[in-house]
């Protein structure tokens, strides 16, 4: 029995040029391929692989993400606010005597807003990875091709988008295949 | 069995995986390390049509336990907390016991997958999926607890400070309310680190999907994962921020739980070393449920080449430091007992070792602190017979160790005339047995639908993922 593929639920429809998928044989090839594509003033194109390839980053120029900036905001936000939290519950609304304890400790107070900040900065990490990733997505052009489910087994890909400015369907295969690519194939979405 | 491969493989190979220089053993991954084989190796149990029928019946049993623990849980929510054999002195016993043992397991998966993540341990990618499940699970089964001993759970939510018609606020310097805040932050923690590491997993197994149903499922939690480069790098930085942050938060958990003890007058819990004692077991009794559960699935799912004896090896290495240091606190207690010249903290300590329970200090002693020194040997470290029998004995050990530190410190008070023995009632042994239930239902599911091992993190480690950057890229920064 063949995989399952969604588009042949999907309703015919008159198909639009998502772009060309390229696969590689290995890391490797697939590295040099990008540093021509990235050479030859491309933009809008992205590497697929199964696990994430180590330099890959460098190769294809991306920037460092602010995941760690958002993370660290929320999670000062997190401490302080526990920290204003409980001096507001328990030395200035409505303070308790307990055993002559003073009504504002850091020390205890410690055990509060260690684990809120941990708290914040989790949740914060969690979502924001996916929000920067733009995710989650159900449908992709990609999807429809039956080779790119092995992107996430052992297929080392290049999709090079179809509204790149420099993009032309000769021009690009050939350069892909120039590459070292295994196959290239167009993508329709 | 193992014992006989060893020497097996040795002879094939001319390996030895559990040598210590690097040149004399296989690569971490053994037999045919390509990308697709790791693939087919741990997608192989969650597309099969069947499970081993060893599955079918261990399901079986957890399903009848989970039962016994809904009908417990039910039979105490509408009778009341006077169905346990807690009673004066007694006021705490089972309840606590078993939430500090099920806290105490779930440390090894944020250990492993967190600590060791941050040492660069390459080795720890084909347990950490596992170790992980068994957090999330264990912190689900501790999480029970104090549901529950609140006496009326519908009321649990006046631990928030919430504002209210009475104008009054928690008392934030109660210990109770650490617990429940750092028990609540474990629990999050771990779902998502867990659920977060699988992404990736999930798309694989939704793009292998051969049918509509699990097509949809599987596709639904990958979120629409594709691998996209520029998506694993923010993703790789998500998941060493979040790595950073288990370090400190696993050894924070336990050192608040010790905080319900540590804070309290009793002698035998008023003590200083409780937070770092509390988190050093529950580390080691987290290492050796893992050892449990590893020998077992390695065998039955087909996993040696991902889970070798090196990562078995690897385990008992641990596990023996962790006991070693476990032992010098057991020690260090009876010294700091003696040396106190206080007759109240000198009177618990005999007590536990020579009082009417006198069975459970020992065998925390000897199950925790002695039997585990086997391990310094490699034959038990590899051997599964042997390092099964260790590990389920530690368990059995820390369980012990909670009982004599909760129990024992409590049952003779500073009154003689109020001296009672605890014993357990019919309820609160069916609560821990279901319980256990609870936690063996949702592995057994975890091992049959969900990738055991991280694919992912398995293929970045294999050699031929090694890449050199090209000339150009390389002074770039």
């Amino acid at each position: 029995m063949s995989t399952y593929n969604p588009s042949m639920d999907a309703p015919i429809d008159q198909p639009t040029m998502y772009g060309l998928l390229a696969e590689f044989h290995d890391p490797q090839s697939l590295m040099n391929a990008a540093n021509t594509l990235r050479k030859n003033g491309y933009y809008r194109w992205d590497c697929y692989t199964p696990f994430p390839v180590h330099g890959l980053d460098k190769v294809m120029g991306q920037r460092p993400s602010p995941l760690p900036v958002v993370v660290f905001t929320v999670a000062t936000m997190g401490c302080i606010g526990m920290l204003a939290l409980a001096w507001f519950c328990n030395a200035f609304d409505y303070p308790i005597i307990v055993s002559g304890k003073p009504f504002w400790g850091l020390g205890p107070h410690m055990f509060l807003a260690f684990p809120v900040t941990v708290l914040s900065s989790v949740i914060t990490t969690f979502y924001a990875t996916f929000i920067f990733c733009k995710l989650p997505i159900f449908r992709h052009p990609l999807f429809t091709s039956e080779r790119f489910r092995r992107a996430t087994d052992d297929g080392f890909f290049i999709a090079v988008e179809a509204r790149d400015a420099k993009f032309d369907l000769k021009v690009t295969t050939e350069l892909l295949n120039n590459a070292g690519a295994l196959a290239v194939e167009e993508v329709r979405d | 069995m193992t014992t006989i491969e060893i020497p097996q493989r040795r002879l094939e190979t001319g390996y030895d995986n559990t040598a210590e220089d690097c040149i004399s053993r296989e690569p971490l991954v053994t037999g045919e390390a390509t990308y697709h084989a790791v693939t087919k190796i741990v997608c192989a149990t969650p597309e099969a049509r069947r499970a081993p029928k060893i599955w079918y019946v261990c399901f079986t049993i957890s399903l009848m336990l989970l039962c016994v623990l809904f009908l417990t849980i039910a039979y105490q929510v509408f009778t009341g907390v006077g169905v346990w054999g807690n009673n004066s002195p007694d006021a705490w016993g089972f309840d606590i016991i078993n939430f500090v043992f099920w806290v105490g397991i779930a440390h090894a998966g944020t250990m492993i997958s967190a600590i060791l993540l941050m040492f660069r341990q390459r080795w720890r990618t084909g347990i950490n999926r596992f170790a992980e499940a068994t957090t999330v699970f264990s912190v689900l089964c501790a999480g029970i607890y104090p549901a529950i001993h609140v006496g009326r759970p519908w009321f649990a939510y006046w631990l928030l400070p919430y504002p209210n018609i009475m104008g009054d606020w928690p008392n934030f310097y109660s210990p109770l309310l650490w617990d429940a805040l750092a028990v609540g932050t474990y629990s999050t923690f771990s779902f998502l680190f867990w659920y977060f590491g699988m992404v990736p997993d999930l798309a694989t197994l939704r793009d292998r999907a051969k049918t509509r149903l699990r097509y949809t499922l599987y596709g639904v939690f990958a979120l629409g994962w594709r691998g996209s480069a520029r998506h694993w790098k923010i993703y790789d930085r998500g998941m060493i921020i979040m790595g950073g942050l288990a370090c400190a938060l696993v050894l924070a958990v336990s050192s608040t739980v010790s905080t319900d003890f540590a804070v309290s007058q009793i002698p035998g819990w008023h003590e200083t070393i409780f937070p770092p004692y509390f988190t050093v077991g529950a580390i080691f009794s987290g290492f050796a449920t893992v050892i449990a559960l590893a020998i077992p699935a390695r065998h039955l799912f087909g996993l040696k080449d991902l889970i070798t004896e090196r990562h078995m090896d690897n385990l008992g290495k641990l596990m023996l430091v962790l006991s070693s240091i476990v032992l010098y606190i057991y020690l260090i207690e009876f010294f700091t007992a003696y040396y106190s010249g206080n007759i109240y903290e000198r009177f618990a300590y005999y007590n536990r070792e020579f009082g009417p329970y006198w069975w459970m200090g020992w065998a925390m002693m000897f199950c925790n602190g002695v039997i585990p020194q086997a391990l310094w040997f490699k034959k038990a470290r590899t051997t599964w017979w042997l390092s099964l029998p260790i590990a389920l004995l530690a368990l059995f050990g820390m369980w012990t160790e909670r009982f004599s530190i909760i129990v024992t410190s409590i049952h003779r008070d500073f009154l003689p005339s109020s001296w009672h023995m605890y014993s357990p009632t019919i309820i609160d042994i069916g609560m821990f047995a279901g319980s256990f239930g609870l936690f063996f239902t949702l592995f057994l599911l975890f091992c049959r639908f969900l990738p055991m091992v991280a694919m992912s993190e398995v293929k970045s480690i294999l050699p031929q993922s090694h890449t050199h950057l090209p000339e150009e890229c390389r002074n770039a920064e």
